[in-house]
């Protein structure tokens, strides 16, 4: 025992499965350690590697554990401090399944299973812990609130539930299909094929395929009597087999059948006829894997019941956005996907709390604003949103005002525990401020619109980023008109959303470097959020308030729509539409990484064609400045 | 200077000559060690404790370690010193020759690192003479110097705790040989990939 191996068991017994050991059992442990030390993006083990001798505990650091499917990275675990990885030695003799990965510099403690073994034969509850960790898909959220975390498997990575993509997810198929030689008679073939419920059997010559026997040949060739029930499986089989490779995904698995007109694929070790059979793809696992699609997720959503269950879907979302980012999926697809999502679990914890509190007493509409009132929202930041009901009779106002803020209170509850943090200033509609009635919301943006350097407190330019989410259309449309109103001829409604606009700090120093935080916690990083994105968010707000245009609150459509509209200036606007989306793709990036909301970009783990991507990215911010000076004679509060 | 000359003739204890005879081969084995001195001048001054660690293959073997409270009852006795924090130790104790026998016994012919380890080769060699041994074959390297190299800075030491803060490090409490040996070889497995080092 020295002074060392005690530190690490003192570290050890506060994570599973240590925590069932003694410490005397943990010191043996400790003391058999090897520490290691790996550098930024450097890879302990990869796929199809040899099994170490020993499994792996995060002292410091990030471990990334991934797949590759198609010579694409898919993320499937991100391991911290304290979290086991690395447990395949233990249970199977084949090579690693995945790569494990440095994502920052770590310290890594690896413990020889020999030393190991015999506490998991003596303690049937460190047993269980592991078997569990290997039998069960962690990568699904919803198992990952039993497992209480701190274990990442490394066993199949082919997942029913995986919510991917649709186009970009691996696919589950059967790994032991039939196998016959040429000399086998169909009738036994037939037999053998109804017993295992199976559309195909592959022909084999010493393990290689060489051809294939489904379904179509047994119907169109021996059921139409062309062939008897003895012929042998040399003359109806179908040849050559069209092979794959291993890990082939759902999309590339449906070319290959439409190009060459086939049901089944067989898949090999190389992806050639020249290696051994591994398993057959039917056109019927494919099926079953597009049931895995965003579509599915939202019609779960819309049978939730709880704030818990809407809580694993959102996880599931994370999932998928950070998925389809690692497939490099265009940025404004994903934008539509997510705000569908996120609208659908909106929508579906103001009906939770209807459910709850009985119908309302009156005619509502929730809107969201701000970034998912733009369909903007990719990462879990704070909710922002209104309640408009209709006008009640004055004896009545108080009670429908009273249930209307207990269903905003209820609503943004239950969306706190789903994840949404609580809006700091308020923007809620569980805020009396914000939950009123038609005519008090008419008189808001009346005043708002008309007198907007009066009351600019309490005015924040999100208000005119509204989205419905659930209730009446009509009082959205009737609050869609007041705002249109209120635009004609309004210079000084413009005026003060242009300097609102440009008030914002430069991204860039005078020496064209970035201008980063000078203070703590965010010293030397740059604010991606309120820097750049948020200037190219007004002044796109700002364009298509003046243009008038509708229905379009995202910002890269909103740019693209005023490209058309206002052409003399449409290179500024493409440009700027081409900048929120590197901008944002940064932001986005940087908060999966962190697993925030992505504000704070450090410049120093950018690499140097990064910095210059997103210097270059900030460039159309001065054109669009410019624009916002000549269109609006900012004078009046300038 | 001229030790050589006084040891010319002189008999050698069995642990020694196994020793030197290790050095037929070249070593895979890296030893980071770090003494605890009573003092700053080799001569006059002795080791209080030592802590190591072993470094095979990159990995840090934590059961492959050495460390001990040496006992100098006539150092203390000499210079009127207290030496209950000593006494009061959980690790191992041994004398100063049996330390240095199983000391020497533990690093063989490994590649010694340290952090300033001029010093404590020094201090070790100092002990060895009383012994009537030679001094220390092993080749050693100097976190501090390579961190130098890395950064190409020639007119400043960097100490410990810096070298630790700018590898950010966990902060340990570091109160014994054997803590200060580990982020030793923290820094060490850092360095040498930085460096190159095969």
């Amino acid at each position: 025992m020295n002074t060392i191996a005690e530190n690490i068991a003192d570290f050890l017994k506060v994570y599973p499965p240590f925590d069932n050991l003694t410490f005397q059992e943990l010191s043996v442990i400790a003391t058999n350690i090897r520490v290691l030390n790996l550098e930024k993006n450097e890879t302990l083990f990869q796929i199809n590697d040899k099994l170490h001798d020993c499994f792996y505990v995060v002292s410091s650091g990030t471990i990334h554990l991934s797949v590759i499917a198609d010579a694409e990275e898919t993320l499937l675990n991100k391991c911290h401090s304290g979290d086991v990885f690395g447990l395949r030695p233990f249970f199977a003799k084949n090579n690693y399944m995945m790569t494990a990965k440095s994502r920052e510099e770590s310290i890594v403690y690896a413990i020889p299973i020999a030393t190991f073994r015999p506490f998991v034969a003596n303690n049937p509850d460190v047993l269980n812990f592991l078997l569990e960790s290997f039998a069960t898909n962690t990568w699904n959220p919803k198992e990952k609130e039993n497992l209480r975390g701190k274990l990442a498997t490394d066993n199949v990575f082919y997942i029913d539930q995986k919510s991917e993509m649709q186009y970009f997810q691996s696919l589950t198929y059967n790994r032991s299909p039939l196998i016959a030689t040429i000399n086998d008679v169909a009738k036994d073939i037939a037999f053998l094929m109804t017993e295992n419920l199976s559309s195909s059997v592959v022909i084999c010559d010493n393990h290689l395929p060489i051809g294939i026997v489904t379904h179509t040949d047994m119907c169109s060739k021996i059921a139409t009597g062309q062939f008897p029930l003895t012929v042998t499986m040399k003359t109806i089989m179908s040849s050559p087999v069209v092979t794959v490779v291993e890990n082939i995904s759902l999309a590339e698995a449906q070319l290959m059948m439409l190009k060459n007109n086939v049901t089944h694929l067989c898949v090999t070790l190389d992806g050639t006829d020249k290696s051994v059979v591994k398993g057959m793809i039917s056109e019927h696992d494919l099926i079953i894997a597009q049931a895995n699609n965003p579509g599915v997720l939202i019609k779960e959503i819309k049978r939730a019941s709880n704030a818990k269950e809407l809580k694993n879907l959102r996880e599931r979302l994370t999932e998928l956005i950070q998925n389809s980012i690692h497939k490099n999926i265009p940025l404004s697809n994903i934008y539509n996907i997510a705000s569908e999502i996120n609208s659908a679990i909106l929508k579906r914890a103001v009906e939770l709390s209807i459910l709850d509190l009985g119908s309302p007493p009156a005619r509502f509409v929730w809107l969201s604003i701000g970034s998912q009132g733009r369909k903007e929202q990719l990462l879990l930041t704070d909710q922002d949103s209104i309640l408009i009901f209709e006008d009640v009779l004055p004896d009545k106002y108080r009670d429908v005002r009273d249930y209307f803020l207990k269903l905003g209170k209820k609503t943004t509850a239950t969306l706190e525990k789903v994840g949404y943090e609580l809006c700091p200033n308020g923007h809620m509609a569980s805020n009396m401020l914000w939950c009123k009635s038609l005519t008090d919301w008419t008189k808001q943006y009346d005043s708002w619109m008309n007198t907007p350097g009066e009351n600019s407190n309490d005015l924040s330019s999100i208000f005119f980023d509204l989205e419905l989410v659930f209730g009446e259309k009509k009082i959205f449309e009737a609050i869609e008109n007041v705002i249109e109103k209120n635009l004609e001829d309004n210079s000084l409604f413009f005026d003060f959303l242009g300097n609102d606009a440009l008030r914002k700090n430069s991204p860039l120093t005078f020496f064209k470097k970035f201008a980063v935080e000078e203070e703590e916690p965010h010293k030397d990083e740059f604010d991606i959020k309120t820097k750049a994105l948020m200037p190219l968010i007004d002044g796109a707000r700002l364009f298509a308030l003046h243009f008038n245009i509708k229905g379009l609150n995202n910002t890269y459509l909103r740019f693209k729509q005023l490209a058309i509209i206002d052409s003399k200036n449409s290179d500024t606007y493409l440009n700027c539409a081409e900048a929120f989306l590197t901008l944002s793709k940064f932001r986005v990036n940087e908060g999966l990484k962190n697993e925030n909301a992505g504000q704070f970009i450090n410049l120093k783990e950018l690499t140097k064609l990064d910095k210059e991507k997103l210097k270059n990215a900030l460039a159309p911010m001065k054109e669009l400045e410019e624009l916002i000076k000549s269109n609006f004679k900012l004078t009046q509060f300038s | 200077m001229l030790d050589w000359l006084k040891n010319i003739n002189k008999e050698h204890p069995e642990f020694w000559k196994t020793y030197l005879s290790k050095f037929e081969q070249k070593s895979k084995r890296y030893v980071v060690f770090t003494t605890e001195t009573s003092g700053l001048n080799p001569e006059s001054d002795v080791i209080l404790s030592i802590g190591s660690f072993a470094i095979i293959n990159n990995r840090i073997h934590i059961g492959d370690n050495f460390e001990s409270i040496l006992l100098q009852y006539k150092f203390f006795h000499d210079n009127g010193l207290s030496n209950e924090f000593i006494l009061e130790s959980k690790m191992k104790k041994l004398s100063e020759p049996e330390a240095m026998h199983a000391f020497i016994e533990y690093i063989g012919n490994a590649i010694l690192i340290g952090h300033h380890v001029d010093f404590d080769v020094d201090m070790i060699n100092n002990a060895l003479i009383r012994l009537g041994c030679g001094r220390l074959k092993n080749e050693a390297l100097d976190i501090d110097v390579m961190y130098r190299k890395l950064v190409d800075i020639n007119d400043k030491q960097f100490s410990l705790d810096e070298l630790s803060e700018i590898f950010k490090l966990p902060k340990s409490y570091r109160n014994s040989p054997s803590e200060d040996a580990y982020t030793i070889a923290l820094l060490f497995l850092k360095l040498k990939k930085r460096l190159g080092i095969k």
